[in-house]
């Protein structure tokens, strides 16, 4: 049952390595054997459920022994699952070559389209935050970000530009959103806010960005460090106040309320964008109110 | 002197390179470095042939071939002009079967716990007209029925069978069975490509007329293979693959061929194969055969043990390791073969073989199920903490 499964898989590998082929013309012959009701004498089956066996047992033998007996049940579960997942991925691909999202016409959360359905993800009732561009502009850009996120720093250059090529027009709001799963991520949002308080908030969020990884590594240790090297002369005494704890709170409470699920998330006067491609399609969004 | 396995297996290169448990050996064996090195010097250092020009390097080929002939025929306890050289255990069994005339008798004797190798010469020759095979009893615990015996008459022209089985590693009792064929005027082939590589074989106390072997089962290279025969037995074989240096004189309207060996051995020979095997019979020398058969029968004994000790395995053949070489066939309940082969590899890096062994009328004889078994088959290689991390997973795989 399971050369079904195996001929997509090595079929897919087959397009990046060589070495996959003779694996998936093997998996082809057992499948055509099994369509023409004929029994798959190739031993891929076996193989397959060898290496499966094995690498289970390793972690657990009674686990081993329960999947060995009911091998054909989940054999069968998960070709099913396979037809099903081939299903809404050939479904996914239609909607996003159609409508620009995996979802169709009514959007929705789509790993390949930063445009979000609203449904889920609601717009912050305030712009408190850290700020830049027009604070009078028509235009709000609202980021939920995370200074240990990779994604986050990866978006930061193209919130950059946004701010440098339509500043004027664009009110800038970032919140911090402290992600329990970012190592030091409600301890930098700390750090940003009590460098704002010496005005040099951009300077050190720049350095934790670039510095990333050593902040997660370090924590108080590399915030007091970028500190030194910004001659922030009350950091260290702001940074054991708690004087900024509030803020953090109320930026977590805003998360919850927007429904915010990963970072970076971004609001473009109240639309959502999430996902891989959220900052392109955010400024696309601002190009579109912009007439550009 | 016992066997210090440890140490010989600095001289296997594939064991530290893979760390694989290699105990497929009856499939093909491993080899030392010193036959890797010996055949490679053919192609280095010699790369001519032998027999027909007369250049330097075309003598020293011929006397690198010719003194490895003697150093294989001494390794069985023949002479050098009663060694053929073939291209495998197969083609010096075919030789023999296909070759022999049986106008003046049919019938050949046989086990139905030969390998194919064997069998189908003989059934194809039947298939032909040629000859009519008969088979001797098997016991339920794989050895022979020497009651059956009684089926070797005056009109059986040759019995051909096994020295060592590849299905449970016993020997057959070659000594009453040459008698009773001699006694008969039969000749007798025996298949020894599991007992020339296991244990001290001496062609002359045997009394078969013919023995064949592979190299590749004794450390020996791939692609050769030896005939030993008595000579006067080899006076009765017809030509088989004939071509340049089978003959003496050739017109268009006779030819005169050469006496074996080099009757049979036409064209181009395996020269950096036979130079591979005599160091292969080097190393075994070196190593001492008596001292390889106490080693497997300490092995057979461990491997019997483990496998005794798992509920529900099944062990095909006698259980005494005193009759095997270290070769035990058997299965794991509520486990296909293959399955256990594949997870002992997945899990342990074991090498093991699964299914009929080529032997499928064998495996039926010794009652294994039409799937097969698992076949564990150990050499002069393979350590006692092997078969304790074969036993872990054979444990460990038949509680599945």
């Amino acid at each position: 049952m399971l050369c079904f499964v195996a001929l997509g898989v090595f079929l897919f590998l087959s397009i990046f390595s060589a070495k996959y082929r003779p694996l998936a013309r093997r998996a082809l012959d057992c499948v055509a054997k099994k369509a023409t009701l004929r029994p798959c004498d190739t031993g891929l089956d076996e193989e397959i459920k060898a290496a499966s066996l094995s690498g289970i047992m390793k972690i657990s033998p009674g686990a081993a022994t329960f999947v060995n007996r009911h091998f054909e049940a989940f054999s069968l579960a998960f070709t099913l699952l396979f037809f099903v997942s081939l299903f809404f991925a050939a479904q996914g691909l239609y909607n996003f070559v159609i409508y620009g999202n995996c979802n169709g016409f009514e959007g929705g959360f789509c790993i390949y389209s930063g445009v979000q359905n609203e449904l889920f993800l609601k717009a912050p009732t305030s712009l408190d935050g850290v700020s830049a561009g027009n604070p009078n502009a028509n235009i709000t850009f609202v980021e939920f970000g995370c200074y240990t996120c990779p994604y986050t720093k990866a978006a930061e250059t193209g919130v950059h530009d946004i701010i440098r090529n339509y500043g004027s027009e664009v009110h800038y709001v970032y919140k911090a959103f402290p992600l329990p799963s970012h190592q030091y991520s409600k301890e930098a949002a700390i750090a940003a806010f009590c460098a704002n308080d010496e005005g040099k908030y951009w300077e050190y969020r720049a350095a934790l960005f670039e510095n990333q990884t050593d902040v997660q590594l370090r924590g108080q240790a590399a915030f007091s460090d970028i500190a030194r090297r910004l001659n922030l002369t009350g950091f260290d005494a702001c940074y054991s106040s708690g004087k900024h704890n509030v803020d953090i709170q109320k930026s977590a409470d805003e998360c919850t309320a927007s429904g915010i699920y990963g970072t970076p998330t971004f609001f473009v006067n109240g639309k959502a964008f999430a996902g891989p491609g959220a900052i392109n399609d955010a400024e696309k969004e601002i190009k579109r109110l912009l007439g550009k | 002197m016992a066997l210090d396995a440890k140490k010989l297996r600095a001289d296997f290169p594939v064991l530290s390179s893979s760390k694989t448990i290699y105990f497929d050996s009856a499939c093909t064996s491993l080899k030392p470095r010193a036959v890797i090195d010996a055949e490679a010097g053919y192609y280095s250092e010699l790369s001519a042939c032998a027999g027909r020009s007369h250049h330097s390097l075309a003598k020293k080929t011929e006397n690198a071939f010719e003194s490895s002939r003697e150093k294989i025929a001494r390794f069985v306890g023949a002479k050098p002009d009663e060694l053929v050289f073939t291209k495998n255990t197969t083609e010096a069994l075919n030789l023999v079967i296909r070759s022999l005339d049986y106008s003046q008798r049919k019938k050949v004797i046989s086990t139905p716990l030969e390998h194919h190798s064997l069998l189908l010469p003989i059934m194809e020759q039947q298939r032909r007209g040629a000859v009519k095979m008969e088979m001797l009893g098997v016991l339920p615990d794989g050895s022979i029925d020497e009651s059956s015996l009684s089926a070797i008459d005056r009109s059986t022209a040759l019995v051909a069978m096994h020295h060592t089985t590849n299905t449970t590693g016993m020997a057959a009792p070659l000594e009453k069975i040459v008698k009773a064929a001699h006694d008969a005027g039969a000749l007798v082939l025996v298949d020894s490509a599991q007992g020339v590589p296991h244990s001290r074989v001496d062609f002359r106390r045997l009394g078969a007329d013919f023995l064949a072997f592979s190299g590749h089962k004794m450390c020996g290279p791939t692609g050769i293979g030896c005939l030993v025969g008595k000579k006067e037995a080899f006076e009765l074989l017809d030509t088989f693959i004939v071509g340049g240096e089978t003959v003496e004189t050739v017109s268009l309207s006779a030819v005169k061929w050469k006496s074996a060996p080099k009757r049979f051995e036409a064209g181009i020979q395996n020269y950096a194969g036979a130079i591979g095997l005599a160091a292969a019979c080097d190393y075994l020398s070196r190593a001492g055969m008596q001292n390889i058969e106490e080693h497997e029968k300490r092995m057979a004994r461990a491997l019997i043990e483990a496998i005794k000790s798992i509920p529900n395995s099944t062990i095909y053949g006698d259980q005494d390791a005193s009759k095997r070489c270290a070769l035990v066939s058997f299965n794991l309940k509520g486990v296909q073969p293959h399955q256990v082969a594949l997870m002992a590899d997945s899990m342990s890096k074991i090498a093991l073989r699964s299914g009929v062994f080529c032997a499928q009328p064998g495996m039926e004889a010794i009652g294994a199920p039409k799937e097969g078994a698992v076949r564990a088959s150990l050499y002069l290689y393979n350590t006692e903490e092997e078969v304790r991390i074969f036993s872990e997973t054979m444990q460990k795989i038949a509680r599945l």
